[in-house]
């Protein structure tokens, strides 16, 4: 049976620049290349510079991510200088990171995954009496009445009947892969513009802790926010209080919206339950230490790995057993393509081997990616949502088996159903319900502290380079929206001597390795996965939008 | 926003009619015209030129292109400032193509670029965050096979107005920064025979591009812009004269160390590095996040991101000075200062001693030479 | 020597009862001027400029009722406006003053300059004592000094201005230096520069100093006190260089 190179380029709702290749066979996809096609070269841009400037260069790494960077270089810098942060300072952090991840997985959900499963243009025929029904039944959110949705739905039409469809030219539309019927279409529309002024105004905590929002301001050592109750230009009551708003807020839209629009959709799509599994092993770091990180019990969601799908095991995670290749990436080590590097002896050496523009096939290239190739004990590991809420079900989190069980019950589906397109799409539903109610306790213990007169956020040992010892070497690590994040940092005489990062996309979109093993998106594609039209490829649009890719991480 | 938003424009319909069609009032509009005029600077005499400009308005294609970025610019665009008013200017607009938010992908996605380009060939704006890599024949960046090079002189070419939005864009900032591995540069590098306007920021506020958009619609011209290709309207100004906290500058009070007394008191962070003094922005006065706060506010100091080369300019970022030899003066650079005048103090004292010494050898050893009177001397005064 | 139909003043009086001396005037009154001005102000720049840098004192309580920093601020700029007359002033008289004052004699131009300037640093290093050339004006040493200490006050103006005119952009100053910040790089490099450069000024004074007041001293020939009265008593069987 002939093959058919497809080749969609660029693949649209990520961050970044992300080219899927494949070869198409009866329908299904025999093979797979996922590329990164943006290379900037930050790691290189760091060294020379003064470490406590490193959060700023490491967050413009990725914009849609913006906290984690940033957030994983004050951990590397404070590793490598032994600066314990105030409990209030991670307290602080913890918020911003805890709406980081609500933020970011709302907003992949409704605006970059959405219209993978929605059929806009469908929504038009729906009967709004009929959405108003379904959407009261899965929930109590205010604005589920008749009136509403029609109101939406007229405002659709003559959007249509304008003719210019501005970013919803040219879709998928009325491709058969699409289930839903008209009403629930209209509902997950209405969804679509809610969510985009909601997650404007969530976010605004991060502009409160840190000026702005994206590229929040942090500091080494805590955060600059100082907090005085009797001060307007620090944090006080008033900006506590609308912070405790921010998150009654994102709680309410998180349960009353997002949780049930997901399971709504989720349960007309079953058969993505065993669609785009892939690598079958998962790792985590761990994420929101609530004492200190260097505390890996007191992480809410824990730390481990899960091989070969198999949930009866955690094994332990040690980070001595990351290393880099390069095999397939435009790069160059010392050693050559076989060696793999642990990011202490990193090498970020640009190397271009592929063809001249334009560009016709990658496929048929040795080395076709940006993107290095991580591999754990020699392993390919999906990180993310998925592989935190396997890592936190296998080790017997009460609220993540609580939830899971209760996902996998509403949708009638085991828990082998974890390992695919819609278990990694319920799985980032999931934690983010536990995190955003998880932020309350947070807020709460921040301010029980202020309340007992603990106001500290910054701690000034070490902050002066003259009490640095002449050479240093840290480790920052942390889970991201999309997964498990380090960043690696060797100091020397108070300069940055090397700086690595590897990310959740490095990870995911990692190319193959000197064995031929590919990394997840590629497996992801290639387990059991259908291509219908190769005109119109939905379905790899499903299962690669499953990861939140983010290229400008993986790749930096 | 950028979307549809949930009351969509609709073909021949004004401004006006589609904000009475979304239940806005005509007073709103009103108010929301005088809003911009306010934002723009250009003063409520002004304000009718606006509401007419936009009332004719229909909604013209943008074109944005993504090119080397962290998407952070995208991101800050969709968090547009005013929650009301932010979505009508945006509604103004077709945003005909734009990686982060586009259905389409792969060729249908280049398909609806091209449909739109030559549909509104010579009238759309374009829109352009990322930078620009040239080493290595620009292979640090393809979209579709091609080079980020290619992609941007195509749109260039029929693009009524070019507007690059963010710091890369700008000048191509972090990835442009030492030793720029990629040979990345901004937009106004690659496009010399058009104007392009800088909304300078890593990312910018999302009101300033949002007002510049207006600026064009209801003047059909771009707005007035400094030295550095950024509209006048925000960027006229430093942060520092600005600054809430100006008045402790003045004062003399300042942050010496995080979180100390002075800064649970608010005061100024210029010892703690605040670049607002060398850094021209509107953040004190729009803010940011629907006018939530800014960097200064929250008690860190302004790091300069709308500047030119700020990440080699305005570094270490907890230093006033910059690095500039690349090993640390800028910290010791007092002390060293401060060592060599006790130094060149101390050899001059040590010169003079010398001197004398050395005389009084002469003399011992030459033949005595009349000395004018001590008293003569005196005289002379 | 000056010639005069007015009655002889004290100094030619005192050279006339001491006819191995004889008085020179080397600095009319707009030099002295012009140089105790610029005198004061550098101090003064120099004082308020380092707390501009690194303000160690610093004031408590309400805001409105200090303003530490603005004196500072405002008296560095109103220090930095004499200093731009001064040195206007100073450029007029480097070809409406005396040959003394003329840019010729501020400037190494001629061979025999650059010889003697070699000459005179051996001299100052107690090498070849003898063989100092001897100079009305500004020996070599001190013209290449001068020289270089008006080219850091240049820097220094233009650097300031660079940093001043940011205040207001639309105004005559920003008009005047706004290139300042792009040619140096950035006005960060700008400012750099203006605060490094303080301190070669900082390491100037002493020696200068001290070198006008060795030679009071040393050679008795009222050196120090030339730039206070205008002239100098110089031994008349001396030949000066720049005579
Ligand atoms: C006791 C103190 C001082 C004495 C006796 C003294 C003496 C002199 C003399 C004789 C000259 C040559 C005049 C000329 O060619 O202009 C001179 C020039 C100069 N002095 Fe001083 N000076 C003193 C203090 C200072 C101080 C404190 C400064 C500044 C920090 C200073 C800055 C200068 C400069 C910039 C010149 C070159 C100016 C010029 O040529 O107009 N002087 N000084
Ligand atoms: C010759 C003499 C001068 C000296 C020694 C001097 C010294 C200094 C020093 C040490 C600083 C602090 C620099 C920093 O760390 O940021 C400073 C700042 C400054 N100087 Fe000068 N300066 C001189 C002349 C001038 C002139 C002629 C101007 C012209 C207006 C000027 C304007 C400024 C300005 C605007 C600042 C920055 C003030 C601020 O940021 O608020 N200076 N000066
Ligand atoms: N670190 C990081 Fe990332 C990645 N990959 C994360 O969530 O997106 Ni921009
Ligand atoms: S200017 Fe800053 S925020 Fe915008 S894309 Fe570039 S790095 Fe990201
Ligand atoms: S905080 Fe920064 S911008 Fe504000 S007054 Fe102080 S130095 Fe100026
Ligand atoms: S860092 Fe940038 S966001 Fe504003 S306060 Fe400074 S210009
Ligand atoms: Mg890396």
């Amino acid at each position: 049976m002939a093959r058919t190179k497809v080749v969609v380029d660029p693949i649209t709702r990520i961050e970044g620049h992300l080219r899927i290749e494949v070869q198409q066979e009866n329908g299904r996809i025999a093979d797979a290349w996922a590329s990164s096609t943006q290379f900037r070269g930050i790691e290189l841009i760091m060294e020379g510079r003064d470490p406590r400037d490193a959060w700023a260069f490491t967050q413009r790494i990725c914009g849609v991510c913006t906290v984690v960077h940033a957030v994983a270089s004050l951990r590397a810098v404070e590793d490598a200088l032994d600066i314990r942060i105030p409990a209030n300072a991670n307290l602080i952090r913890n918020l911003v990171h805890g709406m980081q991840f609500v933020q970011d997985h709302v907003i992949h959900f409704y605006h970059l995954h959405a219209l993978d499963w929605v059929d806009v243009v469908s929504a038009l025929q729906a009967d709004p009496a009929g959405t108003a029904r379904i959407a009261k039944s899965i929930s109590p959110w205010p604005n589920n009445s008749e009136t509403y949705f029609r109101e939406v739905q007229d405002r659709l039409k003559k959007f249509v009947g304008t003719g210019q469809l501005g970013i919803f030219a040219n879709g998928y539309w009325g491709h058969p892969a699409y289930k839903l019927p008209p009403e629930v279409n209209l509902l997950a529309v209405a969804h679509y513009l809610e969510a985009l002024d909601w997650q404007r105004d969530v976010i605004r905590l991060h502009t409160i802790f840190g000026g702005k929002n994206p590229h929040p301001h942090f500091v080494v050592g805590g955060m600059a926010s100082a907090i005085n109750l009797d001060s307007t230009a620090t944090i006080n009551a008033e900006r506590l209080t609308d912070i405790q708003d921010m998150i009654k807020r994102a709680r309410r839209f998180v349960h009353e919206v997002y949780i049930p629009d997901l399971l709504a959709v989720a349960g007309f799509y079953k058969e993505w339950a065993a669609i785009g599994g892939g690598t079958g092993n998962y790792l985590t770091v761990g994420e929101f230490p609530e004492t200190d990180v260097r505390d890996v019990g007191s992480y809410f969601l824990p730390q481990g790995i899960i091989v070969g799908k198999n949930l009866g095991e955690v094994l332990p995670y040690d980070h001595q057993k990351v290393k880099e290749y390069v095999t397939s990436s435009w790069y160059e080590y010392p050693g050559g393509d076989g060696e793999g590097l642990h990011p202490y002896a990193g090498e970020t050496k640009a190397k271009y081997t592929g063809p001249p523009t334009p560009w016709q096939y990658l496929q048929d290239e040795s080395k076709y990616s940006w993107m290095k190739s991580p591999r754990y004990d020699e392993m390919p590991m999906e990180v993310g949502p998925l592989a935190r809420m396997l890592v936190a079900y296998a080790s017997g989190h009460d609220g993540v088996q609580g939830m899971v069980n209760e996902v996998l019950g509403r949708l009638g589906v085991g828990p082998a159903a974890l390992f695919s397109t819609l278990g990694r799409t319920a799985a980032r539903g999931i934690e983010t319900a536990l995190i955003v109610d998880r932020m309350q306790t947070w807020l709460d213990e921040l301010v029980d502290r202020v309340r007992n007169g603990d106001t500290a956020t910054f701690t000034r040992d070490k902050w002066s380079p003259d009490t640095w010892p002449a050479e240093a070497e840290g480790y920052g690590y942390l889970d991201a929206p999309r997964g498990a994040l380090g960043h690696w940092i060797k100091i020397r005489d108070g300069k940055i001597a090397k700086y690595q990062c590897v990310v959740p996309s490095t990870w995911n979109c990692s190319p193959r390795d000197p064995q031929g093993q590919v990394g997840p998106y590629e497996a992801a594609l290639k387990d059991n996965h259908p291509l219908v039209d190769p005109a119109r490829p939905i379905e790899i649009l499903r299962t690669i939008h499953s990861f939140d890719p983010c290229m400008a991480c993986g790749v930096h | 926003m950028f979307y549809p938003s949930s009351h969509p424009w609709v073909e021949g319909e004004t401004l006006g009619e589609h904000l009475e069609d979304r239940g806005v009032s005509r007073r709103d509009f009103l108010a929301f015209c005088a809003e911009m005029s306010a934002v723009l600077g250009v003063g409520s005499a002004m304000t009718p030129k606006v509401v007419e400009a936009l009332q004719q308005a229909r909604r013209p294609s943008v074109i944005w292109l993504q090119l080397q970025e962290c998407t952070g610019c995208v991101e800050s665009v969709i968090r547009t400032g005013e929650p009301t008013i932010g979505d009508l200017v945006l509604d103004v607009i077709s945003l005909d193509f734009n990686h982060t938010l586009m259905a389409a992908a792969g060729e249908a996605a280049e398909a609806a670029k091209h449909t739109a380009m030559e549909e509104n060939r010579g009238g759309y704006v374009l829109l352009v965050t990322g930078s620009v890599p040239l080493e290595n024949d620009g292979m640090y960046l393809t979209i579709a096979g091609r080079t980020a090079r290619e992609h941007l002189e195509e749109a260039a070419a029929g693009a009524a107005h070019i507007i690059a939005v963010g710091a890369c864009a700008h000048w191509g900032n972090i990835q442009a920064s030492r030793p720029n591995p990629t040979g990345a540069v901004g937009v106004s590098e690659i496009v010399r025979n058009k104007t392009v306007v800088n909304i300078a920021g890593c990312p910018p506020i999302a009101d300033t591009v949002t007002a510049t958009i207006v600026h064009i619609l209801t003047f059909g011209r771009v707005p007035a812009l400094d030295r550095d290709g950024r509209p006048m309207f925000a960027y006229g100004k430093r942060i520092h004269d600005q600054c809430p906290r100006r008045a402790h500058f003045d004062a003399g009070q300042f942050v010496e160390h995080f979180d100390d007394e002075a800064a649970r008191q608010g005061l100024c962070l210029y010892r703690t590095g605040c670049k607002g003094p060398a850094t021209f922005s509107p953040c004190p006065i729009f803010q940011w996040n629907t006018r939530t706060s800014f960097p200064i506010g929250a008690g860190h100091g302004c790091i300069g991101c709308t500047e030119r080369g700020f990440w080699d300019q305005m570094t270490p970022f907890y230093e006033r000075l910059p690095d500039l030899a690349g090993f640390g003066v800028e910290r010791r650079v007092d002390m060293i200062g401060g060592a060599v005048a006790v130094g060149v103090t101390a050899g001059v004292a040590a010169h003079a001693v010398a001197t004398g010494i050395h005389r009084t050898r002469q003399r011992k050893a030459l033949p005595v030479v009349e000395q004018p009177a001590a008293g003569k001397e005196h005289d002379r005064g | 020597m000056t010639t005069s139909t007015k009655p002889p003043t004290i100094a030619e009086a005192v050279a006339a009862a001491t006819p191995e001396y004889r008085w020179v005037l080397l600095w009319r009154w707009p030099l002295r001027v012009t140089h105790w001005l610029s005198a004061i102000c550098i101090v003064t720049l120099t004082v308020t400029g380092f707390y501009i840098g690194k303000p160690y004192f610093t004031t408590w309580g309400e805001a409105s009722a200090h303003y530490l920093m603005g004196w500072a601020r405002f008296i560095h700029f109103t220090a930095a406006g004499i200093v731009v007359g001064a040195a206007i002033l100073r450029i007029y008289w480097m070809f409406a003053g005396g040959r003394y004052a003329s840019w010729r004699a501020l400037l190494p131009v001629k061979t025999k300059d650059w010889v003697n300037l070699l000459k005179t640093v051996q001299y100052y290093m107690m090498v070849k004592q003898e063989e100092a050339p001897r100079y009305l004006g500004h020996h070599p040493l001190q013209q290449f000094s001068y020289t270089a200490i008006y080219t850091l006050v240049l820097i220094h103006v233009v650097t300031g201005f660079g940093m001043y005119g940011m205040s207001n952009p639309g105004g005559a100053i920003y008009a005047l230096f706004g290139w300042v910040g792009p040619a140096f790089g950035g006005i960060q490099n700008a400012r750099f520069w203006h605060h490094v450069l303080t301190w070669v000024l900082v390491w100037f004074i002493p020696v200068h100093v001290y070198l006008a007041f060795r030679a009071d001293v040393m050679d008795r020939e009222g050196e120090m006190s030339s730039i206070f009265s205008g002239g100098r008593f110089v031994r008349a069987d001396v030949k000066f260089e720049d005579e």
